[in-house]
């Protein structure tokens, strides 16, 4: 304990120990108050608060008063100390002091600067009602729900100033039915200010306290439940609704008419059980309140006592309801639960660390989320890459900015905090966050010869942190065997993926829409995977293929290119493999991959068309495209593997796979001659000749570019020595050339 | 001799006689070492008698020693002992001098906690509570008092108090070791250190503490509310 403190608590003994000196001490100790040390403040504060609150026995009614008024500048200044102790004990004393102050002023005319004074505490108070203070603002709502043992206590303090600044009803004796008649006893009443008075004018007050209510009710407005403010608010009402003339009645039911739990909305930082309990137990002290109206009869008009006879009889039928079942089990009607729009605040702000670890240095989620015991170490490193990349894509720069800042203050916290870098220093495991700067510091108070740059870096205070650049080496670059060797290991590593189950919840919906918000340019957020699903794995390897190993600068000659090829051939073996491990189940897949090679290819080829035509017409754009609109686009690389595919694929169908292998004739993006070719040796197999003629007939019927390729093939088979094949061609061909049979 | 809980909430269990529900919690939160009291909302205090419409009815501040030494003293002897109503007036009376009726319950203080053991009870409590701020005017130096009320909903029987005793118990030893625990950081941070917590004050976290009780007793139905004294 400090000197002081120990000073301090020798004075307060003596003041409470003798009635004389206690005016002395006080006021010795009000002038303490703004003394820089927050544990003096906080010293003060419990003191004042415990002197005022003392009977009037400890310390006399008069000094009271009198050391009331000498301690408004004081208090001024406590309530603006962010600290919970501090604020809370203040608005007590501010309490006491009000009550005090207040009958001083209306027994001493023209005391004008007390009085404005008073008027200042109230403004102060009113405005942090609304607020989170003392704790720092996050955002509206995370504010709202935060802090609420000071707002329970400000609450009395708002109570207190509508109750001094309003006139009372008076009673009447009787209340009609015979029933015990509630008795209301009053501290003070505005009617009791000499009608003459210059400061306190009675209208002004009662306006002003009819807008202060405002203040009370707002938490009904709200479009969250803060069950121990609105519970609060509701024991609060009941003084007012008892002794306020009808028009602050009218206001309070007004407010409470419109009021339902059932149309409020869960907030993002309380779980969805929270939530329902949270509307069962305001919805009881609704119950609660209403009764209480209805048995004083408090409400003004016979309608209001009817619509709250009527929310009664609901909110009771509700409560029945409700404790018939499990109210934390799910529930169909928990789908109807809305939740509030979040503002993009994060749920875990919180600025220092409870375990110095990077776990909790980074985590941004409510600490309960079960998700943080999720190991991330678990997946491979490339799908770690790629959900890092697409994060980074995603996200709004300000977004990101705001959750760096809270990691870069907790990083300083924890730096900066005697007790963690002991504990560092104790365990020094690889999870403890290192003191990258504070160890070497130390190192420099003892030699500041070091080297100028690392003092210039490692010198500096906590400040220049954000300064210091790190740069990763260069990378290394890989001779073509190693490249090999990683494609190898990246297809292995796809392929194990693909066997994976993947939780295809879609709960990433539209990752578009909420970036356009934030301005980043919509180009930039048109991705080909928005979530991981099961064949995602295909799209990447498909696309690493086809697109990711062509050459920029398109330098066929160029060994680079040959080796890229190479590496994409290894791709596209693997797959190939992968499709012929089973045909049937994989015929999607191979769709994919196939028209993804198509696509490329042609895209890429066409646009090497287009730079040599335009080299060729010195860039008269209107000769490029009327050339290119004649010429034809070769995929050679695509009618290779489509071959491959079709030769692997015709000595293993079966009689019945029929479906199949029509579907995958349908389905590719391109066929000519060459490929359809194929089909031939179908029909001549007996087995499976129906399906040979019946893909024949299908590819006339829709596919018209090899139509006549088709028809050549049934040509050709008409001349054949088979009989049951000259038969079936023949029958074709009379259907679809019938001059050629005839 | 239990150990008294130094930095104990002051604590009240209440129900309708205060005899069965209220003063089973009442002694498992004592044993426990909590500061704590108990009461009861009925207008009197009634127990079990030879029949249903034949209760025994007795004043609030009737010594349980004088309902001992009447109930045994009946015919009815025999029934009481077999149902428990002995053993649980035996219990009580070691436990405290008399049942106490709560609307008169201003000598006894103000709590922090008060903990009603049926639904019924919790809407008199709050009630009586809005009663007390209209028609006790509190003196100038003094200050009206928060106070956390919450029902646990107890089955009125031997075996279910038991038992509802026992969650209450759990409830409070969370509320108090979530209290400490506040106290404790309070203390170690100075100046506005921990400004922008989420997980300090008790009563921003109340409601996750009465969640996660309640997932663990879902047959204990509860309620809460903040009212003031």
């Amino acid at each position: 304990m400090s000197s002081i403190i120990t000073q301090l608590e020798q004075a307060k003994s003596l003041a409470f120990s003798n009635k004389s000196t206690f005016p002395q001490v006080l006021s010795q100790v009000l002038k303490l108050s703004t003394n820089p040390d927050i544990e003096v403040q906080k010293w003060c504060a419990k003191f004042f608060k415990d002197s005022f609150t003392s009977s009037n026995d400890v310390l006399g009614i008069t000094d009271k008063i009198d050391l009331a008024i000498d301690a408004l500048d004081s208090l001024l200044f406590l309530l603006e100390v962010k600290n919970l102790e501090i604020f809370k004990d203040s608005v007590e004393t501010a309490i006491v002091v009000y009550k005090l102050v207040f009958k001083y002023v209306v027994e001493n005319d023209g005391c004008k600067d007390v009085w404005v004074k008073l008027n200042q505490i109230i403004q102060n108070l009113l405005s942090k009602y609304k607020s989170s203070f003392p704790l720092d603002h996050i955002d509206e709502e995370s504010d709202l729900r935060r802090a609420i043992d000071c707002k329970i206590e400000l609450m009395k303090f708002i109570v207190l100033v509508i109750d001094y600044g309003s006139p009372n009803q008076p009673q009447s004796n009787s209340n009609g039915n015979g029933k015990k008649k509630l008795v209301i006893r009053n501290q003070f009443n505005l009617d009791d200010v000499p009608s003459n008075h210059t400061l306190i004018i009675p209208s002004v007050l009662e306006k002003q306290s009819y807008n202060h209510l405002d203040v009370i009710l707002s938490v009904f407005n709200q479009d969250i439940l803060v069950t121990p403010l609105i519970t609060a608010s509701l024991s609060h009402l009941s003084v007012i609704v008892s002794k306020k003339s009808s028009h602050f009645i009218s206001k309070i039911l007004n407010t409470l008419e419109s009021y339902d739990t059932q149309r409020k909305n869960q907030s993002n930082y309380e779980t969805v059980e929270e939530f329902k309990l949270s509307r069962k137990y305001i919805d009881r002290s609704l119950k609660v309140f209403f009764s209480y109206v209805l048995r004083n009869q408090l409400a003004p008009t016979p309608q209001m006592s009817q619509w709250i006879n009527k929310k009664l009889n609901l909110l009771i039928s509700r409560g029945d309801e409700i404790r018939k079942k499990n109210i934390l089990a799910p529930s169909s009607q928990d789908s109807n639960i809305k939740k509030r729009k979040f503002e993009g605040g994060f749920v875990n702000v919180s600025k220092k660390l409870k375990t110095a670890d990077y776990k909790n240095l980074y985590s941004l989620q409510d600490p309960s989320n079960e998700l943080n015991n999720f190991d991330l170490t678990t997946l491979p490193q490339h799908i770690l890459i790629s959900m890092t990349l697409n994060s980074l894509n995603k996200v709004s720069v300000e977004r990101l900015t705001k959750a760096l800042n809270i990691i870069v203050d907790r990083y300083k916290n924890t730096l900066n905090d005697p007790k963690f870098q002991r504990q560092a220093a104790k365990k020094g495991g690889d999870n403890w966050i290192k003191n990258e700067y504070g160890d070497e510091n130390d190192e420099d108070d003892d030699d500041d010869d070091e080297d100028d740059d690392d003092a210039d870096r490692e010198g500096s205070n906590e400040d220049d942190y954000s300064e210091t650049v790190f740069t990763l080496p260069p990378p290394k670059e890989l001779s073509f065997e190693e490249k090999k060797s990683h494609v190898n290991i990246i297809i292995k590593n796809f392929f194990r993926l693909s066997e994976k189950p993947v939780n295809d919840g879609g709960a990433n919906v539209d990752p578009i829409a909420e970036s356009d918000k934030t301005g980043v340019d919509s180009e930039l957020t048109r991705i080909a995977i928005k979530s991981w699903k099961k064949d995602s794995w295909l799209i990447l390897l498909t696309r690493l293929a086809t697109r990711g190993m062509r050459g920029v600068d398109g330098d066929e000659e160029g060994g680079d290119f040959k080796q890229n090829e190479n590496i994409s051939n290894i791709i596209r073996k693997a797959l190939f493999d992968h499709f012929l491990d089973n045909i049937h189940s994989r015929i999607d897949l191979i769709i994919e991959w196939l028209s993804e090679e198509w696509y490329s290819e042609k895209v890429f080829n066409e646009d090497k068309l287009i730079e040599e035509l335009r080299e060729k017409h010195s860039n008269d754009e209107a000769k490029v495209q009327q050339e290119l609109s004649q010429a034809t686009i070769p995929t050679p690389l695509y009618n290779d593997w489509t071959g491959k595919v079709l030769d692997a694929m015709i000595p293993f169908l079966e009689p019945n796979d029929r479906k199949i292998f029509i579907r995958l004739l349908s389905d590719l993006p391109y066929l000519n001659g060459e490929l359809v070719d194929r089909i031939k040796s179908l029909c001549f197999d007996p087995v499976r000749s129906k399906i040979g003629f019946l893909s024949l007939q299908f590819l006339i019927m829709y596919r018209p570019p090899v139509k006549d390729a088709c028809i050549g093939i049934l040509e050709e088979l008409s001349k054949s020595d088979q009989e049951d094949l000259r038969e079936e061609s023949e029958k074709l061909l009379k259907k679809y050339k019938p001059e050629t049979v005839a | 001799m239990v150990e008294k809980i130094e930095d104990s909430l002051k604590i009240c269990t209440v129900c309708a006689s205060n005899n069965n529900r209220s003063m089973e919690s009442h002694k498992q939160l004592r044993d426990a070492g909590f500061d704590v009291q108990s009461f009861g909302t009925g207008s009197a205090v009634r127990l079990p008698g030879p029949s249903i419409d034949k209760p025994n009815v007795y004043e609030f501040g009737t010594p349980y020693e004088e309902i001992y030494q009447d109930l045994t003293s009946q015919d009815c002897r025999k029934m009481y002992e077999s149902n428990g109503l002995i053993h649980m007036i035996d219990r009580n009376r070691h436990i405290k001098k008399a049942p106490e009726k709560w609307h008169e319950n201003v000598y006894a203080g103000k709590f922090d906690l008060v903990i009603t053991c049926e639904e019924r009870c919790f809407d008199s409590v709050l009630d009586d509570l809005m009663v007390r701020m209209v028609s006790n005017p509190i003196a100038d130096n003094e200050v009206r008092k928060a106070v956390h009320v919450i029902n646990v909903d107890i089955k009125d029987d031997n075996e279910n108090a038991i038992i509802g005793g026992r969650g209450i118990l759990k409830l409070v030893k969370m509320i108090h070791e979530f209290r400490r625990e506040e106290m404790k950081r309070l203390k170690e941070v100075n100046g506005d250190k921990y400004v922008g917590e989420h997980d300090i004050i008790l009563e921003d976290n109340i409601m996750k503490i009465l969640v996660n009780w309640q997932k663990d007793h879902t047959h204990l139905q509860t309620l809460y509310g903040v009212s003031y004294y």
